[in-house]
């Protein structure tokens, strides 16, 4: 007997945490105990989040397995569905199906430098995998995290990145596309920003994620620094709407981005008709 | 006169006069013409012009608003006016559009061909009838057998200047019967006979847009249907939703629908719009005395506002219920 | 074999066991859910609609939920109250439903459209020669006097049909009336010829990503939904809540990728702004990318798409261009 795939399973928000202006996180725990504590995901998947009468919307689990019993998404208030997740309060009832989607590929990053480069709420799904590698330090090389957003008011996660900048074996650089009076930090767009620190592609993987147009730049210069397609890795968004590759809207080409994605190498991207228009 | 018209059209496009013509070309199916857009002199071989060519091609006048230069198109009579709405309506300018009329005498309704002559090849008009080609044999039928509906009454604008015609530009004559007989018979019906009927019409509908989408009155930026917030309407197609499109459309037609019968025939399951946007063409005409796509004069009575003009009410007297 | 005129009577018969579904004229003909045989009609080509409507409804409930108590609960719908019968449905068709459930099958399966599919028994009817104009189901690989797909095909031979059962829910069936059915002579199966085959069109198409071709198509293609809400093949859906936040429904409804806002994210971003991204990727689906997934065109040559579309773009055209301009 199947289960229904369609069907959500329900959950509790137990924790909000604004992030920016227009972002906020939300910590949610599955409502059945049992499956509270059986569901497991990988860093990079995303699930369908249910405000039941309003929608469904795919949403990036920002939270690493390595924790268990609760889940975390950063969502940002954009669209109806958005909106209405933004407005929750602690102890609103959501629906979530999943975890859906290519995770990032873990075994082929053991023992591996890893480069992070991350702009406004893009760091979310990027969160998941720095946290789950920390969690599991001597399994990764040296860790880079280079993050950026449009003012100082819009870095999410403003608490970890100190944290993180604080463990041993991770820098963390942070750029801004325009500063206020306090900060005291570079102030400029992410690729550029990527180019004047120019890390070494040596062992080393790259993952991406932000607005479209930052990707592409940040691909470009990642190439053009000597990094394979097949060590940059990014995940991508598209409009979707049943998360498991039968609703027909998410395709790059023959991909579903909600199965075959949305964890792409640029390799990938590069063999799929229209892949790099995105 | 196909000839005629791939000339005027070489010219036009070798002197530059225009950017690129529409028309109508032939399609995979012998009975089939499809819309073809030319470019270039060399391609204008491809325009054909039959008895078989129902469509609307002011409709891709939408499209102008993507470029500046000019663009030609033909137009029988009845499409004309739709030319004439489109000016008044500030969708494109006059200037901008070279017209070429068309004389058509009547278009085939495929169905009724399809009834009447298994494997039909080509027709052609000639006087009261069209000649049906069938393999070697050439057959001539009365025209009103395979006549399209709207072609009963056909209209064309009162005034309009064609930059060329291809012959007189007159609309068909028939008939005694009124234009509205078929919006009068469904008067008749007691309201709960005529909401049964439009009921079991709106029901079959798919919600496939065609008939909003082919329609050269539809041409706002973004459509109602479109609209997120407020939703007024999801994908659903319970009955209830099938009847808010349909007459959230037919009151969007008032005072523009210039009955060129496209929406009807474009409906893959067959409902009867024409009849639809009909009653509401009679409505207008008999509150406001009012036409669309006669004359781009006519002030559209929706929009005009006049410090002096009669009372709603007493316009009501006039009309029938 | 069974004669011509006792057709009706064993449909009678199956009606009473099962819910029966075949042919209707309703304005146009459609298959619907009939009581008794005297609603079908024998003399059509093919529906509308195709079939694929009562495997994925074009408006379906999945699940209606409502606040209680501090808690939501969800009530799933689906599932069928009795088996079906499906008469009627044509060799094309039958295929569709073969490549749909490679869509709704797998490790995440639909069990919406699976449950549907379990319980209909198909009997199909072989086509008559010569088709419709508009059909090309042998160039696809089809044999329209096939049966293929279905639990019973019959083939009209005049004053009877030929009956092939091929499953034993469709012996199940002529059980139900067993003496009117009685033996065929041998030499009567038909075959229907091979029709030039469209591999090519599948090979080439990938050549054409950056052709001018598809800009050309768009400027006549509306953007309406005919093609593909009539297409047997499409299964692009939405889903949507309806009601309130206390309590309502979730349903999913047809989409189409021809629409112009199927891709667009909140936000106004839109990766196929423009009708010409639309309708490549409309073709590039059915000719590249669904073979790409399942290891077959995702087009059964039905002809409906040709045959309704407003402005008479033919699906036929368009495979020749493409194998005329594309390479291999």
């Amino acid at each position: 007997m199947s289960s229904n795939i369609y069907l959500p399973h329900l959950a509790t928000i137990t924790e909000i945490e604004a992030q920016t202006p227009d972002t906020t996180m939300l910590r949610v725990t599955l409502d059945d105990p049992t499956l509270a504590l059986s569901f497991t995901y990988r860093p990079g998947q995303f699930a369908e989040l249910s405000i039941f009468g309003v929608g469904e919307c795919p949403i990036s689990i920002a939270s690493t397995p390595t924790r268990k019993g609760f889940l975390e998404f950063c969502v940002r208030a954009v669209g109806q569905v958005t909106n209405a997740l933004y407005e929750l309060d602690v102890g609103s009832k959501i629906g979530v199906r999943g975890p859906y989607g290519n995770p990032f590929p873990l075994p082929e990053l053991e023992g591996r430098n890893l480069l992070f480069i991350g702009g406004g709420i893009g760091l979310a799904p990027l969160r998941s995998l720095i946290n789950y590698v920390l969690d599991n330090r001597d399994h990764y090389g040296e860790v880079e995290l280079i993050y950026g957003a449009r003012s100082p008011q819009d870095l999410a996660f403003k608490d970890e990145l100190k944290l993180w900048g604080e463990q041993e074996g991770v820098t963390v650089y942070l750029t801004v596309d325009r500063g206020d009076e306090r900060w005291r930090g570079p102030v400029g767009f992410v690729p550029s920003f990527l180019r004047e620190i120019a890390p070494s592609p040596q062992e080393k993987v790259a993952f991406t994620c932000g607005p479209p147009i930052m990707i592409k730049l940040v691909m470009e210069a990642l190439e053009e620094m000597g990094f394979p397609p097949d060590h940059m890795v990014t995940t991508l968004e598209m409009k979707m709407k049943c998360g498991v590759g039968k609703c027909g809207r998410c395709n790059i080409g023959s991909r579903y981005i909600c199965r075959d994605g949305p964890v792409f190498t640029l390799e990938q991207l590069k063999a799929l008709p229209g892949g790099l228009e995105l | 006169m196909e000839q005629e018209l791939r000339e005027i059209v070489r010219k036009l496009l070798e002197e530059g006069a225009i950017e690129y013509f529409i028309g109508y070309a032939e399609g995979f199916e012998p009975l089939h013409t499809t819309p073809c857009f030319i470019e270039r002199g060399e391609q204008v071989q491809a325009l054909v012009w039959s008895p078989l060519c129902p469509y609307n091609l002011a409709r891709y006048l939408h499209q102008m608003k993507d470029g500046a230069g000019k663009v030609g198109l033909v137009v029988k009579g009845c499409d004309a006016r739709a030319i004439v709405e489109l000016v008044k309506g500030n969708q494109i300018q006059r200037e901008r559009v070279v017209v070429v009329g068309i004389p058509c005498q009547g278009q085939v309704d495929l169905a009724k061909l399809e009834d009447a002559f298994e494997g039909a090849e080509m027709v052609e008009g000639k006087g009261d009838t069209f000649l049906v080609t069938v393999g070697e044999k050439v057959h001539s039928v009365e025209k009103e057998r395979l006549l399209r509906e709207k072609c009963f009454s056909c209209r064309h604008p009162i005034s309009f200047e064609y930059d060329f015609v291809l012959g007189e530009m007159s609309p068909l004559v028939y008939g005694s019967e009124s234009e509205f007989a078929m919006v009068e018979e469904l008067e008749r019906l007691p309201v709960e006979e005529r909401r049964a009927f439009w009921r079991a019409q709106f029901e079959r509908c798919i919600r496939c847009y065609a008939c909003r989408d082919i329609c050269y009155a539809c041409y706002c930026q973004e459509c109602i249907f479109e609209s997120k917030a407020p939703r007024w309407l999801e994908k659903t197609t319970t009955p209830l939703d099938n009847q808010t499109y349909h007459l959230i459309r037919a009151w969007h037609m008032v005072g523009r629908c210039i009955d060129c019968g496209e929406c009807e025939r474009v409906c893959p399951v067959g409902i009867p719009l024409r009849r639809l946007y009909k009653k509401v063409e009679k409505e207008v005409e008999q509150l406001f005395d009012y036409r669309a796509g006669m004359r781009v004069e006519d002030l559209p009575p929706l929009v005009t506002f006049a410090a002096e003009e009669p009372a709603l009410s007493s316009r009501q007297d006039r009309s029938e219920r | 074999m069974i004669k011509k005129a006792h057709l009706t009577q064993w449909l009678d018969r199956v009606a009473q066991g099962y819910d029966l579904f075949g042919p209707v004229l309703d304005g146009v003909v459609q298959f619907k859910r009939v009581n008794s045989s005297d609603q079908l009609v024998f003399d059509y080509a093919n529906s509308v609609v195709p079939p694929k409507n009562l495997f994925l409804p074009q408006t379906e409930c999945l699940f209606a939920f409502r606040r209680e108590e501090g808690s939501i609960i969800l009530e799933p719908r689906g599932g069928l109250e009795r088996e079906r019968v499906l008469f009627g449905i044509r060799p094309c068709d039958a295929r569709s439903l073969l490549l749909l459930d490679e869509v709704f099958n797998g490790d995440l399966e639909d069990t919406y459209y699976q449950e549907k599919r379990r319980g209909t028994i198909l009997i199909g009817l072989a086509c008559p020669s010569p088709p419709q104009r508009t059909c090309f189901c042998t160039s696809l690989g089809i044999d329209p006097l096939s049966p293929e797909g279905v639990d019973i095909l019959l083939t009209d031979l005049g004053d009877r049909y030929l009956v092939e059962v091929t499953t034993e829910k469709g012996e199940e069936l002529v059980g139900l009336s067993q003496e009117l059915f009685f033996p065929s002579a041998e030499g009567e199966k038909l075959k229907g010829e091979k029709g030039k085959s469209l591999e090519e069109v599948g090979e080439k198409i990938g050549s054409l990503w950056e052709d001018g071709y598809w800009r050309e198509l768009s400027r006549r293609c509306l953007g309406c939904g005919v093609c593909t809400y009539l297409c047997p093949t499409c299964h692009c859906f939405d889903l949507t809540d309806v009601g309130s936040t206390l309590s309502g429904k979730r349903f999913r409804c047809w989409d189409s990728c021809m629409f112009a806002d199927f891709t667009r994210m909140a936000g106004g971003v839109n990766p196929r702004p423009t009708g010409k991204e639309r309708v490549r990727q409309r073709y590039f689906d059915k000719f590249s990318y669904f073979p790409e997934r399942y290891g077959v065109l995702g087009c059964v040559g039905c002809g409906r798409c040709s045959q309704y579309c407003p402005m008479g773009i033919d699906i036929r055209t368009i495979i020749n261009e493409v194998i005329a301009r594309g390479a291999k």
